[in-house]
């Protein structure tokens, strides 16, 4: 019988890997409920949120309060460049294939990331813990860092706020109505063009701020952007593309599984998720909380 | 107007190039047509079905790994390995291809790009049977047969290859349609793997499933030589610019950003429309 | 008469002037390693060495009267990429030699490829086993960086005088991993048989959240923990265990190989580095031993713009130099005359004597190590003593 406090110091890591997930993920998911494309390009635009933080840091300077202006300030800016590109190029193909806009978002891969190099090389960066958050906390023999506790209350937070949005306002009501059925929604006179720029904004900002969030316990480095995708796909395929609950379920799932997949399976945790995956896909093929599309 | 006999044409300037090229344009050829290969399998399924398969890597890795551990491991000659390519690389699409081709298109991408993830994952971790990341060097190039002719030169390979390429004829298989798309790339899989003398996990990495999409889209999906052209044309850039540069993503990216606005028909799309409007002109006159 | 000598005067010179020529052509060294992706790091620098040491050469006038050529290409970390790259470089750009790989995938494929175009490749950085192992040796293969072996068991060296008998081991869970591991678990249990291994984390390559990693590991209580986590994933790694109190739960009993202590990673992470904990690096700017790696270094930092030069450029740099040695005792770029000549070569390299064994191709390199501490001259943590372990010992 392993240890209890050991046991809540894993199912904690594993929740705050879930909530950290579930920030990249909720992005992905939005855009695939709203536009129908996996966006290949949201794992760039993370990568952008950590160099853009890194950069606000070096600017700014160590003190109090001043990385979650970074923070922001990287957010923001990923959110403006996902808004432009959506607005100047990724419309015009809206009337194309799937296909199409599946590629283009690998494209925006290939261009931004090389980019990313250009702009600030291929050594790693790395930014401090904020400086008020750099203790920890010890609940039940468990060490906690804080800025992990902050993580873990964001991701709720956050889930809290994007739920508010789309059940209490008009651009919500818009956003899920999007979801169901696109056609009719134009046809009620809605204005799509902007709902689409809104949406794109919005899902940039989220893993814009992802990264810019989760630099101080990660490395900033060239390849950053493809690993993260993988894993936030895994999540909106669990949890059902599109759907934002399905979202946090998938995170949640995620995290625990891999957190005690490695006491089970010490080399093939991994396989664990896989094959969560693999059933989900075979006994719900659109996902844990997902509605199958047409 | 008469058609031109396009097939018998290609494979005669195929089979042409190792005479008149140097060993260096030999493997050149060799890439090329196995890329081909690859990416003509995918036209298979997406030009005839409309079924985007983000995950097409999976079976040329599938193919990669049963030729390169049959030959090397149980040193069968390449008469028994490079099919066993093709059928196990469609068993597995078969597999995979009853949970995918049910669903909606949507659906399908995302989950071929997740089967080819876990495939990608096995071939990692397997260390025992794939040699995990470092992968299996030293593919032999053995005998067709046991004894038989050796395959050793690049150019006696590039027959072989160049063979396989225009075997592919094959239209309309509907529901088939994956499972050969499967077996084709396990094919071009098992050639690859010999030519490259290495079998490696990155063979069934999602990248390597967007290259060939690319490669398919760059020359025209669901014309048939299209691919072929795709895969020439890629090659052959990426060595120039590559030579150049290290920003070569960054390149393709952009090419590929302007085929996608510019040239949604890709090269093949483009060349018809100028060659009806060349003809238009003539008669015209 | 007169038109007959006049005759034999063109066709002598038609003969002569093109080997003349030829004379004067330069001697082309292809290089395929990473460009792009986490290994940039480390190939980046690499590539940066070899080019200095090149123009260095040459402006003292090359290398049997001839320049040397440097031709870079970027193998994306990738074994067919970098197959394809060396296979264009031999063909196409007609390279006299390889140099270059980074990866333990593309080591031993762009071997074969050397192998079967009878061309001497020199890897300045794979450190898998495999590559110079005797079912995989062929005569033109040469490796002059450390192997899993020389860095585990240099590693086994140091934690067997530490006063820890509970080790634990954390690795990534692929090849160069595993083997560095075994390689250190097997030696230190050699030297010191009170010692315990209690538990062993295997995170796949490129892990991000080490944390039920390090809290599965931290449970078994080990006084001592071995790590080859490389490169950025070791930021990523320290950041989260020193949050967790890993660094001073273990008393700083903690190693981190795979070049966990050179001067770029300290320099990126500047004060939140787990200082205290002991590390190698091939090459540190600080070291000046001697007045060679002072003078390397003072060159390197001209050459890179760059106050605290990289550690890895090093291995560009002698990996060029054992192939010009060789060149010149050759005295020939005919590859079976200089792979002959690399046979057990010793050579003085800016880190102190190089010599690549006759009987495995490998050279002697060892790494430097020490304990991280502040030092009050830079704004980040050195190795401080800092020791160059010398393998020569313990390779077999």
């Amino acid at each position: 019988m392993p240890d209890p406090s050991f046991v809540f110091a894993q199912s904690i890591s594993g929740l705050t890997a879930a909530m950290f997930l579930f920030l990249i993920a909720s992005g992905l998911s939005l855009i695939f409920g709203v536009l129908r494309v996996l966006n290949f390009a949201h794992g760039t635009f993370y990568m952008l949120g950590a160099y853009a933080a890194y950069q606000l840091v070096q600017w700014l300077g160590v003190g109090p309060g001043r990385f979650w202006l970074a923070a922001l300030g990287a957010a923001a800016a990923v959110a403006a460049l996902g808004g432009l590109i959506e607005r100047v190029l990724f419309r015009h193909l809206y009337g194309k294939e799937e296909l199409y806009q599946l590629l283009f978002t690998y494209a925006l891969v290939l261009v931004l990331s090389d980019s990313a190099k250009m702009v600030w090389g291929t050594q790693q960066k790395s930014v401090s813990r904020p400086p008020e958050l750099t203790g920890s906390f010890s609940v039940f023999g468990a060490t906690i860092p804080s800025y992990n506790l902050l993580i873990l209350l964001l991701g709720p937070a956050i889930a809290l706020a994007f739920w508010f949005v789309l059940q209490r306002t008009r651009v919500g009501r818009f956003i899920r109505a999007a979801a169901l059925d696109r056609e009719t929604l134009g046809a009620l006179g809605v204005n799509v063009s902007a709902l689409y720029t809104w949406v794109f904004v919005l899902a940039s900002f989220l893993g814009g701020l992802g990264g810019a969030l989760i630099s101080p316990m990660r490395a900033t480095t060239p390849g950053m952007d493809t690993e993260v995708i993988v894993e936030a796909f895994v999540v909106v395929v669990i949890g059902g593309l599109g759907s934002f609950w399905g979202t946090f379920l998938g995170a949640l799932i995620y995290g625990q599984v891999l957190s005690f997949g490695i006491l089970l399976f010490p080399r093939f945790s991994i396989f664990a998720v896989f094959a969560l995956m693999a059933a989900v896909l075979i006994v719900r093929p659109w996902g844990l909380l997902g509605r199958p599309l047409r | 107007m008469r058609r031109v006999p396009w097939a018998p044409l290609a494979l005669v300037a195929a089979l042409l190039v190792p005479a008149a090229g140097s060993r260096f344009y030999t493997f050149v050829a060799n890439d090329v047509v196995i890329w081909a290969l690859f990416a003509t399998s995918l036209n298979l399924l997406v030009g005839y079905s409309g079924l985007v398969s983000f995950g097409h890597a999976a079976y040329f890795g599938i193919g990669a790994y049963t030729t390169g551990l049959l030959m090397k491991k149980a040193a069968l000659p390449f008469l028994l390995a490079f099919p066993a390519a093709g059928v196990l690389a469609g068993a597995f699409a078969l597999l995979f291809g009853v949970f995918c081709v049910r669903l909606t298109r949507i659906y399908f991408a995302m989950l071929t790009l997740a089967f080819a993830q876990f495939l990608y994952t096995v071939a990692y971790k397997w260390r025992d049977l794939t040699g995990g990341s470092d992968g299996i060097a030293c593919v032999p190039k053995t005998a067709l047969f046991w004894g038989g002719p050796s395959l050793a030169t690049p150019r006696a390979f590039y027959f072989v290859v160049a063979v396989s390429l225009i075997g592919v004829n094959v239209r309309r298989y509907e529901l088939a349609a994956f499972v050969l798309a499967g077996a084709f790339a396990g094919l071009a899989g098992g050639l690859f793997g010999i030519f490259n003398r290495g079998v490696f996990p990155d063979f069934a990495y999602w990248t390597k499933s967007s290259e060939v999409l690319i490669m398919t889209l760059l020359g025209g999906m669901g014309t048939f030589y299209g691919p072929t052209v795709g895969a020439l044309a890629l090659i052959l850039l990426n060595q120039q610019i590559t030579s150049y540069t290290e920003y070569w993503p960054f390149v393709l990216g952009s090419i590929l950003v302007a085929l996608l606005f510019g040239f949604p028909g890709g090269l093949a799309g483009a060349a018809i429309v100028l060659w009806a409007r060349a003809r238009g002109r003539l008669r015209s006159a | 008469m007169y038109r007959r000598t006049l005759l034999v005067l063109v066709i002598a010179l038609a003969v002569v002037v093109p080997l003349a020529a030829d004379a004067q052509k330069p001697i082309k060294v292809g290089m395929p390693i990473p460009l792009s992706g986490p290994p940039a790091l480390f190939g980046d620098p690499a590539s940066k060495g070899a080019m200095m040491f090149v123009e260095e050469t040459n402006a003292k006038g090359g290398v049997l009267g001839r320049k040397l050529e440097l031709l870079v290409r970027d193998s994306k970390a990738d074994a067919n990429e970098a197959v394809r790259q060396a296979r264009e470089l031999i063909l196409k750009d007609n390279v006299d030699f390889l140099v270059g790989t980074l990866t333990s995938a593309e080591g031993p494929a762009v071997s074969v490829v050397a192998k079967e175009s009878k061309i001497v490749f020199i890897a300045p950085i794979p450190k898998t086993d495999q590559l110079t192992a005797p079912d995989k040796l062929h005569p033109y293969i040469f490796r002059t960086a450390a192997n899993t072996t020389i860095e585990g068991r240099s590693a086994a060296e140091i934690v067997a005088k530490w006063p820890v008998t509970r080790v634990a081991t954390m690795s990534f869970d692929y090849a160069y991993g595993q083997d560095v591991t075994r390689a250190f678990v097997e030696h230190l249990k050699k030297i010191k048989p009170s010692v315990q291994i209690v538990d062993q984390q295997w995170p796949k390559l490129g892990e991000q959240d080490y944390n039920p990693f390090i809290n599965a590991q931290m449970a078994k209580k080990p006084e001592a923990i071995f790590s080859s986590i490389w490169g950025g994933f070791f930021v990523t790694y320290s950041k989260q265990a020193k949050a967790l109190g890993v660094f001073d739960t273990v008393k700083y009993n903690f190693i981190g190989v795979g070049e966990a202590a050179t001067p770029e990673t300290t320099k990126s992470m500047g004060a939140d580095y787990p200082v205290g904990i002991w590390g190698n690096s091939y090459d540190a700017f600080y070291w000046g031993e001697t007045a060679a790696h002072r003078d390397y270094t003072a060159r390197l930092s001209k050459y890179l713009k760059d106050e605290y030069p990289s550690s890895w450029a090093i291995q560009g740099y002698t990996g060029m130099q054992f192939l010009v040695e060789a060149i010149k005792k050759a005295n020939s770029t005919d590859s079976d005359k200089v792979a002959k000549a690399l046979l057990g070569l010793t050579i003085e390299t800016p880190i102190g004597p190089q010599t690549i064994r006759e009987k495995d191709h490998q050279a002697n390199r060892g790494q430097l190590y020490g304990k991280t501490a502040m030092d009050p001259k830079y704004p980040f943590p050195i190795m401080k003593p800092v020791t160059y372990v010398d393998p020569t010992k313990f390779m077999d």
